[in-house]
């Protein structure tokens, strides 16, 4: 009864011819395409098993050349490179055979029992448990290696102990810690966190089942890893444990927050911010509002979004921001300069907007205007600007010199003033504040300079001071300069605008109401002083007659008055005669 | 004894103010100058220790009242000279500038009246020169 019609090559290490032929006569009776080979002593079947392979080898424990049996038997077991090894053995030895077993023998046989069945029987049970075992080993180097060379880290834990009793080169180059230093360690030394539910964690893995979790560990640098862990339970080594596999999620972790983060940061500048954004269409009707809307129309987000936006813009201005939007047909982006909306109190707004096309973006999908809100800006440029035409007006107005200096840079600007006031031609005026000094009169300079310098000093405030300007001619104009500093938040000084007035005529009248006070002032002391000396002798000259009635010489007395009275009468004439002339004079003047 | 002396370039004025003088009581023989140089001239040649009062016009040809007291201020015999400025009119700028002048003692408007001799009398400084 053949078990196998596979062709087997047999190795016979049998010393005794009579029993060779016994076994090889029942070996043929077991299989027809059986080969047998023999061997008569240990070194002939050392050189077969080196130069061929059998697919079972029967051993005679009993050779000349090899009296120690274990030896004898783990060096064929060595030989046979895997093929089952089947012990002969005589009945005395039975307890030899027995032991030859553990040395890794398939099977043994006593020789004196023996029967073609028998043989046959462990023959082929021993080549089918090779298979088996090889198959086996096979395996299991298969998922040692899919464990060992596994590109995440993955380990084996002791379900009781909670300690490592297997680790891979991933993990070992995940977390620095050396294959030994793991084999030392629990999982609870790998936890980062302290807040982390431990006595949750342990229970899990102390449970029978599958689970995975996402967990922090601590590298030995210090480093923290997040990781994404699978566990199985297994038993390893005769062990309640668990096999995890970690899946390093530490940098899609960091890049979700670094999104999250993005995605907040865009949201608060369009949703918080004080710009408006819109999505339209090319028809004005909105799909996106953000809350802003409130601020700048009073109108929420959520009601504004109904309407058209055209609806809301002033008419004289529609067309504007209208052919604006159909330029985004062939841009990507257009500013619209400045429109009026209007907002929910009907009042109007000026809204300054950026428009992109961002149809091609699926998430967007329309035009994307931002808006600021630019009304208090246009009105004080409307407010600048009147400002500005007034100063103008002045400017021209005026028959004063206007001058404006720019302290910092050394710049004059001056009006047209000193070109008719002074007549300086355009080519001769220079805008260096040196050119304005050296046409102050000299004698004038230091008092200007100290008036000015005093205003520096201060920081503030205007100045007015008088002084004589040389005109292109060489004459000299006399001038009232007030002149008023301005500075910045510090102090200094940046800008000095004055206006010079032509106070000549002024100043000539004044210099001939001087002189002609002067002349009554020369009046006046001649009739206090000229006139009042004869007055005061004749008065005197009278006390004297009227106290002194005993006075001998009366008669020189008299005669004393006398030449008084015509002396005082010469000077009155002479008075008046120059009192005419000053007036005359004057009138001339 | 205290000389009165009288500088004024005019006769009558002169005169006048001798002839009030003597009737006053004042001075019998008072000096008189009708230039401001020679009177300087006179104090030059006088004692130190003797007392002067001067009746000292302001206007006059020449040295001035005003001149006349710039050079007595620096003379020796100046600290014993007291003068009365005498004025045809007295404005308010004369005044003023008598007033920085430590020798004179007051201010007279002319014609010099009787009640001016007496008020001259009655200086304080000048008292112990007229009580007989």
């Amino acid at each position: 009864m053949p078990y196998k019609s596979l062709p087997l090559h047999i190795l016979i290490i049998e010393d005794q011819l009579s029993d060779f032929i016994l076994i090889e006569y029942y070996l043929n009776e077991v299989q027809n395409n059986i080969k047998i080979s023999r061997a008569v002593s240990f070194m002939q079947a050392e050189n077969l098993l080196k130069y061929s392979t059998f697919d079972a080898i029967l051993l005679d424990l009993s050779l000349r050349d090899e009296d120690n049996r274990e030896t004898l038997t783990k060096n064929i077991v060595v030989l046979a490179n895997n093929a089952p090894v089947i012990v002969l053995t005589v009945y005395a030895d039975t307890g030899f055979g027995v032991k030859s077993l553990s040395l890794g023998i398939s099977d043994y046989l006593l020789k004196d029992e023996l029967n073609a069945a028998q043989l046959s029987k462990s023959i082929h049970y021993g080549i089918e448990r090779k298979r088996i075992e090889s198959q086996l080993r096979e395996s299991e180097n298969k998922y040692k290696n899919l464990f060992d060379s596994s590109p995440l880290p993955m380990w084996v834990l002791d379900r009781c102990s909670f300690r490592f009793l297997s680790v891979n080169a991933a993990a070992v180059d995940l977390y620095g810690y050396s294959w030994e230093e793991f084999l030392g360690m629990s999982i609870k030394d790998l936890w980062a966190g302290t807040d982390d539910p431990e006595t949750e964690i342990l229970e899990l893995i102390r449970k029978d089942g599958f689970f995975k979790l996402n967990i922090s560990h601590r590298k030995k640098n210090g480093e923290i890893v997040h990781l994404k862990i699978q566990s199985n339970p297994i038993i390893f080594d005769g062990k309640e444990a668990r096999v995890a596999l970690a899946n390093n999620i530490t940098a899609s972790l960091e890049a979700k927050q670094a999104l999250k983060n993005s995605e907040q940061r865009f949201k608060a500048l369009v949703q918080d911010g004080s710009d408006l954004v819109m999505i339209l269409n090319f028809d004005g009707n909105l799909t996106y509002v953000s809350p802003s809307s409130k601020l700048v129309m009073g109108i929420t987000a959520e009601l504004l979004i109904n309407y058209n936006l055209f609806e809301f813009i002033h008419e004289d201005d529609l067309d504007q921001v209208k052919g604006s939007i159909i330029m985004l047909q062939s841009k990507k982006r257009v500013q619209i300069p400045s429109y009026r909306i209007k907002t929910s109190n009907n009042k109007w707004k000026w809204l300054e907007t950026i428009l992109t096309n961002l149809y091609d973006d699926t998430s967007v999908n329309g035009i994307v205007a931002n808006s600021r809100d630019i009304t208090e800006f246009v009105q004080q440029e409307k407010e600048l600007m009147e400002s500005l035409k007034r100063y103008n007006i002045v400017e021209k107005a005026t028959s004063d010199t206007i001058t404006d200096y720019d302290v910092q840079n050394d710049v004059m600007h001056y009006n047209e003033g000193m070109e008719l006031m002074f007549g300086y031609t355009e080519d001769q005026i220079s805008a260096k504040g040196s050119w304005w000094d050296e046409k102050v009169h000299p004698e004038d300079v230091e008092r200007v300079k100290n008036k000015v310098d005093l205003v520096y000093k201060k920081g503030h405030g205007s100045l007015q001071v008088e002084y004589r300007f040389r005109c292109a001619d060489g004459s000299y104009k006399y001038i009232l300069d007030r002149t008023y500093l301005v500075t910045n938040e510090n102090g200094e000084p940046l800008r000095m605008i004055g206006s010079m007035q032509d106070i000549t005529e002024i100043h000539n009248y004044i210099e001939t109401i001087e002189r002609h006070n002067d002349r009554l002032k020369d009046i006046a002391w001649t009739q206090s002083h000229v006139v009042r000396a004869p007055l005061a002798r004749i008065m005197g000259l009278i006390d004297s007659l009227e106290n002194f009635e005993d006075m001998d010489d009366q008669a020189q007395l008299l005669s004393h008055i006398l030449t008084s009275a015509r002396e005082l009468d010469g000077i009155i004439r002479k008075i008046n005669s120059k009192t005419d002339e000053s007036i005359s004079h004057s009138r001339k003047c | 004894m205290l000389k009165v002396i009288i500088i004024d370039d005019d006769d009558i004025m002169v005169f006048l103010q001798r002839k009030l003088f003597q009737k006053c009581g004042l001075t019998k023989d008072a000096i008189t100058f009708k230039a401001a140089t020679e009177a300087i001239e006179f104090l030059k040649n006088e004692e130190i220790n003797q007392h002067f009062l001067i009746l000292l016009d302001i206007n006059m040809p020449g040295m001035n009242g005003w001149q006349f007291l710039d050079i007595l201020k620096k003379m020796k015999i100046s600290k014993n000279v007291f003068v009365i400025m005498v004025t045809s009119s007295i404005d308010c700028y004369d005044k003023e500038k008598a007033g920085t002048y430590s020798n004179v003692i007051d201010f007279m408007e002319k014609p010099i009246s009787i009640e001016n001799c007496n008020r001259i009398k009655d200086y304080v400084l000048l008292k112990e020169f007229f009580t007989n």
